[in-house]
């Protein structure tokens, strides 16, 4: 089980107004393969990526990440997880604009204190998977969407983490682009020992995955 | 490392905000420099003075306007009070000066009223330069017609020891005067000296030379053990219409107004750096907004806090040291620049000596003031940058 939520709510508060993102989600995650959660805009699934990524913490419930629960974790050691055993795909990409292909992916390694050496070597070999190997030098806006996803993606993998999560990676592409990601995330879970959460409602992502879960209005479906 | 490049490349990516906003504290910085300089320099001039005569009173008419030892306006002293003066018990000696203000050396150049002719009695020169000796090759004027000059109106006219120089008296008559030598002093007020027998300086400031005047003010000596005050206040009771100036009370007169002269360097410095701060607060806020994004990313990735509050720093402080580096050499030269005019010493003159007036003391202190003050206006953004919910920062649009 590498991540489980119990009763896991997320409430927003606009003014006299209550938002109820993630409501009540029990969630049993094993180890490997893709699971996607699928639902229309707004229904949640940003909100339910972030609880389970640590970048926010739960109004109620509970989440446990390779069966440890997270609500006592400190916050230094929180970034420490999310840096080493999780990897982020975002819908737009997220790359900082002023590095270069090669350093964005570098950059979760020099977090880590990885050598100067074995990050390049690691990150080349990174791109070069994604088929960015031509793409080394140039900055995010010199990329095209696609290769920008693809970028990301070889950050995210960066430093091998266990669970990756992907928040609509084909959001922003055209179709044709959207089904080379797909395959990129296909691949990946296969060959490593990785998780892969995807947030989507692209139908394409949602049949390639082992689980599929349904979200609406914040509470998951099936 | 790579957080130091990612902050030049974000500022190199903003170059008009960063050059306005480095263009900004140099201009602060500009001015802190040279006000401070200034003023510095200035009151430093004035503080020289006061090295003169020490220990000694200087009798002035009553309601001369006195600068330290020498009066700037005020009347003269007739033969027979300097006479009561060396009657009056405990004086050893009472020297006539004849000191001018602004005197101009005609055909050559006209001087600004910080030159300063001073007319001394043959064998008293001491009793007004203390120790002072004279570059090597230079005499005391034993001739009426012979004067010493300070280095730095030598340097500025080409003037040695036997050079002539014309002057015209207040009757139009030119004198012929001979250079007989160069202080070798560094005293603001000695460099701009011209140094005269007493006579030939009531020939060239009286209209009437045989006018029983013999200056406008006497340099009085007193036996040792005597008190200062003590002596002073004898003076006074036994001469009429003469005010007479201890070494205190000469400082008295002055030290208000120097120590308002250094408030408002104080108040305007204060005032420039708080702008400054507003400035880099600005910057640094929106620096910080456009990138809520990029930090949220970073938080995302497992960044630790101190990344962000390192890059939002690390920027901050690039501009503040650009800005007062730059700040701080054309600062220094405006200085020299002003210094220059108000003491009309030319420029050449100074840029050797730039150091005298921009001291080194300075530029440290405005250095690390620009450094710090970057530094508190920095943090409250930086800080407030490490802040930044990453939910709510991923979904920002920027
Ligand atoms: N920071 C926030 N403040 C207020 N409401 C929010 C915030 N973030 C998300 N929401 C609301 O929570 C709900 C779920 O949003 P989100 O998780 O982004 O959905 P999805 O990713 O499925 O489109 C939406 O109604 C959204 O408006
Ligand atoms: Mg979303």
């Amino acid at each position: 089980m590498i991540v489980e939520t119990k009763d896991l709510t997320r409430l927003y508060h606009l003014g006299s107004s209550r938002i109820t993102a993630v409501y009540k989600a029990n969630l049993k995650i094993e180890e490997g393969g893709i699971v996607s959660i699928v639902g229309p805009s707004g229904s949640g699934k940003t909100t339910l990526l972030n609880l389970i990524g640590l970048n926010d913490k739960p109004t109620s419930g509970e989440i446990f990440f390779r069966d440890r629960k997270t609500s006592s974790i400190p916050d230094k050691e929180r970034r420490k997880i999310r840096l080493r055993d999780m990897g982020f795909i975002f819908q737009t990409f997220n790359l900082l604009p002023t590095l270069t292909a090669l350093e964005n992916v570098e950059l979760p390694m020099a977090l880590l204190g990885i050598p100067q050496e074995t990050q390049r070597t690691q990150a080349v070999e990174r791109l070069k998977s994604v088929g960015l190997a031509e793409r080394l030098e140039h900055k995010p806006r010199e990329l095209s969407n696609g290769e920008r996803q693809r970028v990301a993606i070889a950050r995210a993998l960066a430093n091998n983490p266990s669970l990756i999560l992907a928040d609509e990676p084909t959001g922003e592409l055209d179709s044709e682009t959207g089904q080379e990601i797909i395959d990129l995330l296909l691949n990946l879970s296969k060959k490593e020992t990785t998780t892969v959460i995807v947030a989507t409602h692209d139908e394409r992502v949602a049949k390639v995955s082992q689980v599929k879960l349904s979200i609406k209005d914040g509470e998951i479906t099936n | 490392m790579r957080i130091t490049v990612m902050c030049f490349r974000n500022l190199l990516r903003r170059r008009l905000r960063t050059t306005l906003c480095i263009f900004g504290i140099s201009l602060a910085t500009v001015f802190i420099v040279a006000i401070g300089a200034t003023t510095t320099h200035y009151t430093q001039v004035i503080r020289d003075m006061n090295i003169f005569f020490t220990g000694k009173i200087v009798a002035v008419p009553e309601g001369a306007m006195v600068v330290q030892g020498f009066p700037v306006v005020g009347g003269n002293i007739p033969q027979n009070i300097i006479e009561e003066i060396k009657q009056i018990e405990g004086v050893e000696a009472a020297v006539p000066m004849l000191v001018r203000f602004g005197y101009q050396i005609e055909a050559i150049v006209q001087l600004a009223p910080s030159n300063i002719t001073i007319g001394v009695p043959y064998g008293n020169w001491s009793m007004l330069v203390g120790a002072t000796p004279l570059e090597p090759g230079g005499n005391w004027p034993s001739e009426r017609d012979e004067v010493v000059l300070g280095q730095s109106i030598a340097a500025q006219y080409g003037l040695k020891v036997g050079s002539t120089l014309p002057v015209k008296d207040m009757n139009k008559t030119m004198h012929i005067l001979t250079v007989s030598g160069i202080l070798d002093s560094r005293s603001a007020l000695l460099l701009r000296g011209i140094i005269i027998p007493l006579e030939m300086a009531r020939r060239l400031h009286y209209e009437n030379p045989d006018v029983t005047w013999k200056g406008n003010m006497v340099v009085v000596a007193f036996e040792s053990g005597l008190k200062e005050e003590e002596i002073a206040e004898r003076i006074r009771a036994e001469t009429r219409g003469i005010e007479a100036l201890t070494t205190d009370l000469r400082n008295e007169i002055v030290e208000p107004l120097l120590s308002d002269i250094e408030t408002w360097n104080a108040g305007i410095t204060s005032v420039l750096y708080a702008l400054s701060m507003v400035l880099i607060t600005l910057v640094a806020m929106i620096n910080i907004s456009e990138r809520r994004r990029d930090f949220a990313t970073l938080d995302a990735i497992g960044a630790p806090k101190r990344t962000v509050l390192r890059m939002v720093v690390t920027e901050i402080l690039f501009i503040g040291l650009i800005g007062s580096i730059i700040g701080i050499v054309v600062g220094s030269f405006s200085a020299v620049l002003f210094a220059s005019q108000y003491t009309n010493i030319p420029l050449s003159l100074f840029l050797s000596n730039i150091f005298e007036i921009v001291t080194p003391w300075l530029i440290v202190r405005v250095l690390v003031s620009t450094v710090a003050v970057a530094t508190l206006a920095g943090l409250v953004p930086a800080l407030a940058a490490t802040r930044i919910n990453i939910a709510e920062g991923l979904r920002s649009e920027y």
